[in-house]
């Protein structure tokens, strides 16, 4: 550079003065010119972030006013139709937060709004690097991170769903409680440590006040930085394109133009939640009034990231609840309650190993795979979700079943049973799908696009003119990878079984990779382009290669 | 209109636009739904039978007329002296308060036996339903009796001659409906009766629920003082009776204003209160309006580049 821009004095001595001893403006310049793909999938992580930054600033707000307590106070606060009324401390300050405090109704909307959106940007993000395999190798300690932040935030959910001690959340406690009572043996010593003796107690509140504003989000906010520490280290996946490879990112670098767009990005969050805030009504505490132990109500559910749990709870049958040795083992709430989500959580954390296994797949990946271009796994969150969805469905059974007039019983049976039949379903349909998608390819890569442009032949065929497809099309479209074949390599060239390959484990592992690549649409041998016009040869939908076995 | 040096008509030079399928949309459904509504039976139809039977405007109940609307509408399935047949129950036993809620509710006579019936507008006037009464208590059986004391539904417009007389009735009920509301004093009483006794069917709002069997709790928005009180002394369809000796006469009263004053309560939060579902539609929007909108705006800037990054 022959024009040397020089910093202001002031600005200047106080750089040199930090660079001297920190030696920031290296390290400092390498950061802020790191690369970041432009994509809006990528975007869906910073929604959690944002959201997670006016969750701690409204929570910090609402800790002003709120008090903890399970004291029985007589309520006289400017709420009118709840004066005299005998409540605690807990659900009077939330009272007193929302009539009495300026600003209080907003902000304590605001952050249960801005909950709701945390825990589903979460959901979003995850879905996002499930199916463009962003979470294979080198990232899958980022993915345990991230599966490790998504329990928490719905622990931290549910506590803080808790606190106010209205109605619903004193429901909430109730369940919680009965889920803890059903652990054999432990169960009733699990009760009464938490809640200090019997149901409700005194010292609940407090107890939950303390892990909601202190203990979880202290750990979210650790495993956040650690999570954003690793992006930074690892940088980001990117989506396949010319000049995109597993060795160079391209993006917009993040100064100044990526930080410009997450900073209006930000507002927009908060914008967003604010204006549901102000709008919307949530959780009206003062309408419910506070819980009592004998008061029950229809019509009420935990907030929507419970909503599976829910679900599991209200589906599943007592058919299996035994007695041993005079003790109960109710079954009928172990198992929905936390049986199901330990099989939900824990499969999402072994998923990266376990196809790490299947595939015998030891390479780095930091292109992103097409989701159709992994149509197993693509199949496997697509009936992850269905299963997901339809206990989630199956929790607001009693909203459904009234809204569209359906009979309540008869939807606790369609969910028993499309619980297993949903998941299959979708499993073989988002792969039928997939495959369709990749032969589109294949073919869009051998003859180019479909101009839409229609000639006739002498001969007096008529044809559709195809033409070739601009450069980035078809760097996309040869970004599919050949599938790892662990169970062809297993035998060697005088049919010996390598060690690998015997045993049960060995065969499991042969058997599951041959479900996992034996429906793969081969790209290889074809050329961009190579296909002629007019010669439209239906290319069989071959199968890579059958395993030899 | 000309196109291309040829005179084409107006719909031809539109019917290409890009937003013409929508036009093609909205206006098809427009036409739908407002024929629709032209078409189907409303409460307009209910209102001109009752408007056929005018008022007496005397007080005096008349036990003929009761009888002719029983044989007109009731005998048929509760049979001529109200002992049931295989169509409808035997009614003898539940007294003129249950005649008076099921009738006043529109959900007697039923058009469909078999079904539980929703709340529709009343076929018959007050009047009329007072001397229904008389005749089941002179002729029928016994029971719990209408408690005239707590008000009932609001007089309607179509059954008084001049505005001035609908008018006066009009402000005298106001006047008793806020003298039994405003009579209640201890929220506490009525807040823990209700959500104790009430609110696992009918849920905290009054909005109602489902229940077993394709049956569900109704919604008590419409429902006047009386018709509650009546709920509670006769336990229509799968609702349990709360008798005066359960619950007493004041602590119904009690719980009555609760739900009146809950549902008259405004929504402090914003000026979408979702029908007070709660967290089902809380989840439905913040996923699809909430997260949606903020989706398409990192959608938007992210298309936004520069040619060279």
């Amino acid at each position: 550079m022959s024009r040397t821009t020089q910093a202001p004095k002031g600005l200047r001595a106080t750089g040199n003065f930090i660079d001297d001893r920190f030696h920031v403006a290296k390290s400092g310049e390498k950061n802020l010119r790191k690369v970041f793909p432009n994509h809006w999938s990528f975007m869906l992580g910073e929604i959690a972030l944002y959201s997670f930054i006016i969750l701690l600033l409204t929570g910090v707000f609402l800790t002003l006013w709120f008090k903890p307590s399970m004291t029985e106070v007589v309520y006289d606060g400017s709420y009118e139709r709840l004066q005299g009324v005998v409540m605690s401390e807990a659900y009077a300050s939330t009272l007193h937060i929302d009539f009495d405090v300026r600003g209080g109704f907003l902000v304590r909307q605001i952050h249960h709004w801005a909950a709701l959106i945390f825990v589903a940007s979460l959901v979003a993000h995850m879905l996002r690097v499930f199916f463009t395999g962003a979470f294979r190798k080198p990232r899958e300690i980022n993915w345990l991170i991230g599966i490790a932040i998504f329990v928490l935030a719905i622990l931290e959910g549910l506590f803080g769903y808790s606190l106010p001690d209205d109605l619903p959340s004193g429901m909430g406690i109730r369940i919680l409680q009965g889920v803890m009572l059903s652990l054999p043996v432990i169960g009733t010593y699990v009760s009464m440590f938490l809640f200090g003796g019997e149901f409700p107690g005194e010292d609940i509140i407090p107890r939950l006040y303390m892990l909601h504003i202190l203990l979880i989000p202290g750990i979210l906010l650790a495993l956040i930085v650690a999570h954003f520490m690793i992006l930074w280290h690892q940088k980001h996946t990117q989506y396949p394109g010319r000049g995109r490879t597993e060795k160079k990112v391209v993006g917009v670098p993040m100064f100044p133009a990526f930080a410009v767009k997450a900073g209006g990005f930000f507002f927009f969050v908060f914008a967003v939640t604010v204006a549901f805030s102000a709008f919307v009504q949530i959780n009206p505490i003062h309408l419910f009034g506070p819980f009592s132990p004998t008061s029950i109500t229809s019509g009420l559910q935990p907030d929507w990231y419970m909503g599976f749990m829910e679900g599991a709870l209200r589906i599943f049958p007592n058919w299996f609840d035994f007695t041993i040795f005079g003790y109960a083992v109710p079954t009928g709430v172990l198992v929905p309650a936390l049986v199901i989500p330990g099989i939900l959580f824990t499969g999402l954390a072994v998923w990266p190993f376990l196809e790490a296994w299947i595939t015998g797949d030891k390479r780095h990946h930091n292109v992103a795979d097409r989701p159709r271009n992994a149509p197993v796994r693509t199949g496997v969150g697509m009936a992850g979700i269905t299963f997901y969805g339809l206990l989630w469905m199956a929790g607001s059974n009693d909203i459904l079943s009234e809204t569209f007039s359906l009979n309540l019983y008869g939807t606790t049976w369609f969910f028993r049973f499309a619980i297993f039949i949903g998941p299959v379903l979708a499993f073989v349909i988002t792969k039928r799908i997939c495959l369709g998608l990749q032969r589109r390819d294949r073919a869009t890569l051998a003859h180019g696009y479909e101009s839409g442009t229609i000639q006739q032949l002498p001969s007096g065929e008529y044809i559709e003119v195809h033409k070739e497809s601009p450069d980035e099309m078809v760097h996309v479209l040869r970004s599919k990878e050949p599938l790892d074949r662990t169970d062809t390599e297993d035998v060697d060239e005088n049919g010996v079984e390598a060690p690998s390959a015997r045993g049960l484990r060995g065969r499991l592992r042969t058997a599951l990779a041959h479900w996992y690549t034996k429906d793969n649409v081969s790209f290889e041998g074809v050329e961009p382009h190579s296909g002629h016009h007019g010669q439209h040869e239906e290319i069989a939908p071959e199968q890579a290669e059958t395993a030899t076995r | 209109m000309t196109r291309n040096g040829e005179t084409v008509k107006w719909i031809t030079a539109r019917r290409r636009h890009p937003l013409a399928g929508y036009v093609v949309v909205i206006l098809a459904l427009a036409f739908f739904g407002v024929g629709y509504a032209y078409v189907a039976p409303g409460a307009d139809r209910a209102e001109a039978q009752t408007l056929a039977t005018e008022a007496t405007g005397d007080d005096q109940t008349d036990v003929a007329r009761g009888r002719e609307i029983f044989v007109r509408s009731c005998a048929s399935c509760h049979g001529p002296s109200g002992e049931g047949t295989g169509n409808g129950p035997d009614i003898t036993d539940v007294g003129g308060a249950a005649i008076d809620f099921q009738v006043s509710t529109g959900r007697m006579p039923s058009t469909n036996p078999d079904a539980q019936m929703p709340r529709k507008a009343s076929m018959y006037t007050q009047e009329e339903i007072y001397d229904l009464v008389a005749y089941y208590e002179e002729e029928i059986g016994e029971g719990p009796e209408v408690p005239l004391d707590v008000p009932g539904s609001a007089p309607e417009r179509s059954n008084f001659a001049d505005e001035e007389a609908y008018e006066a009735a009009k402000a005298e009920y106001e006047e008793a409906y806020e003298a039994y509301v405003s009579g209640a004093d201890d929220v506490e009483v009525g807040m823990e009766l209700y959500l104790t006794n009430c609110a696992h069917c009918h849920s905290w709002s009054g909005s109602g629920g489902a229940l077993t069997d394709g049956k569900w709790a109704p919604e008590l928005d419409d429902a006047s003082p009386r018709q509650i009180y009546e709920a509670m002394i006769t336990g229509p369809g799968q609702m349990p009776a709360f008798n005066d000796m359960i619950i007493q006469p004041d602590e119904k009263q009690e719980l009555i204003a609760y739900v009146k004053d809950l549902q008259n309560e405004p929504d402090a939060g914003g000026i979408f209160n979702l029908n007070r579902i709660g967290q089902v539609a809380e989840g439905f929007i913040g996923w699809t309006v909430g997260l949606s909108l903020i989706v398409a705006c990192a959608i938007w800037i992210t298309a936004k580049q520069r040619a060279h990054d």
